[in-house]
């Protein structure tokens, strides 16, 4: 794999004046760091193009015939009445209905360790916004992976849209190239995930008034200002939003596995305020 | 005041013709640069105003954006396969077009190149 972004990449920048220097300073980001996953538990995708979030979690597929619970048929979970002391059956209960966080956003930050000139950026790069007057940072999109980045003079930039790790880190290498490519000597530094955003239905009703009320520590209910359950788990630290279709928002998270365990805990919660 | 108005419409066929005409005065000694000056401002600052006030034609268009940009309040679109429905149903139908737009006080005109 290479570390340097696809020739074809040349396009975002401007024409010819900088591909020569781009050639004397070699393709590669300087001070990147190689291309692979930030933690370990990330999932090690074959290529930054694949989409891993699609696969369930290492931790959470275990084979699933080991699993007696699993036996038991999608319709019948058990229903703990406290959802703190979750055995590993439990949490194997939702993979096995089929039901995985699908990821939906990923916001990362990267700071390119260089002062920018947002009016050149603005002004050479293609499908860049910059409005002092409204918001000091340029805004930039890019199609593949389809993201949007603010890059501010500072050089700190913000990326958000990936719908994965690999995606959120290809693309903050993509618009480090951009910026680089106008003649900025811009690194690939701190790269850091910071905020994962999933979503699931786990396909019946809730009774949101019961959840509030039985998990009033976590929960924040008032249907006149939103419609959704407010749920701030503490361990993993994610919020939820739940709403009475079923449909699962979980945001906060920092890897995806917190989202995955938020799930598989709120899972079981979910079961016993299923609406008759 | 006049430096208020964007000076893209003497590029236009009817600012050319403006401009050679003003040359041509200037030359025979009729008008002083100064004064052409003065015209060409008007000029600018007429056409802003007549754009906005008295054209009426609209015109939809429909393509794929290939690329934007927003600096200095000047949008810049380039469109690919774009298609220009105009009043009386005419399709007028391109591979690329380049739009460029500009504030002007508080009204919006565009410009294409």
């Amino acid at each position: 794999m290479s570390f340097a972004l696809p020739a074809r990449q040349v396009t975002f920048g401007r024409p010819s004046q900088y591909q020569q220097q781009q050639q004397q300073n070699g393709l590669a980001l300087p001070g990147g760091n190689p291309y692979q996953p930030q933690n370990a538990l990330a999932l090690p995708g074959p290529s930054p193009l694949s989409n891993p979030y699609q696969q369930p979690s290492k931790s959470q597929s275990p084979p699933p015939p080991t699993n007696a619970n699993a036996v038991a048929g999608p319709s019948t979970p058990p229903v703990p009445s406290t959802p703190i002391p979750l055995t590993l059956e439990q949490q194997h209960i939702t993979a096995v209905e089929g039901i995985v966080p699908t990821l939906q956003n990923i916001v990362a930050t990267v700071n390119l360790d260089c002062r920018l000139d947002l009016k050149t950026i603005a002004l050479h790069a293609r499908n860049a916004e910059y409005n002092p007057k409204r918001f000091a940072a340029v805004i930039m999109r890019i199609r593949d992976p389809k993201t949007t980045a603010l890059i501010f003079a500072s050089g700190k930039m913000v990326v958000t849209g990936a719908k994965s790790e690999d995606d959120s880190r290809l693309a903050s290498r993509k618009y480090a190239r951009i910026v680089q490519k106008l003649g900025f000597e811009a690194k690939f530094s701190e790269f850091k995930i910071q905020n994962i955003v999933g979503s699931c239905d786990v396909k019946f009703p809730i009774r949101l008034e019961g959840l509030a009320y039985s998990h009033g520590q976590f929960s924040s209910y008032e249907p006149e200002l939103f419609p959704g359950l407010i749920y701030r788990m503490i361990k993993p630290k994610v919020v939820l939003l739940i709403f009475v279709s079923g449909k699962i928002v979980l945001t906060g998270a920092k890897i995806r596995e917190e989202i995955y365990t938020a799930f598989n805990q709120i899972y079981t919660v979910l079961c016993e305020f299923r609406k008759p | 005041m006049a430096s208020a108005y964007y000076e893209f419409y003497r590029g236009s066929s009817i600012g050319m013709a403006l401009t050679d005409s003003l040359d041509e005065l200037i030359t025979s000694g009729a008008i002083t640069p100064q004064l052409a000056m003065k015209v060409l401002q008007q000029f600018d600052k007429s056409l802003a105003d007549t754009m906005v006030k008295q054209v009426k034609a609209k015109t939809t268009l429909k393509g794929h954006l290939k690329t934007y940009r927003l600096c200095d309040d000047v949008w810049t679109f380039i469109v690919k396969q774009a298609s220009f429905k105009m009043e009386q149903n005419e399709m007028i139908t391109t591979p690329r077009i380049k739009i460029i737009a500009c504030k002007n006080g508080d009204a919006i005109e565009a410009g294409k190149k």
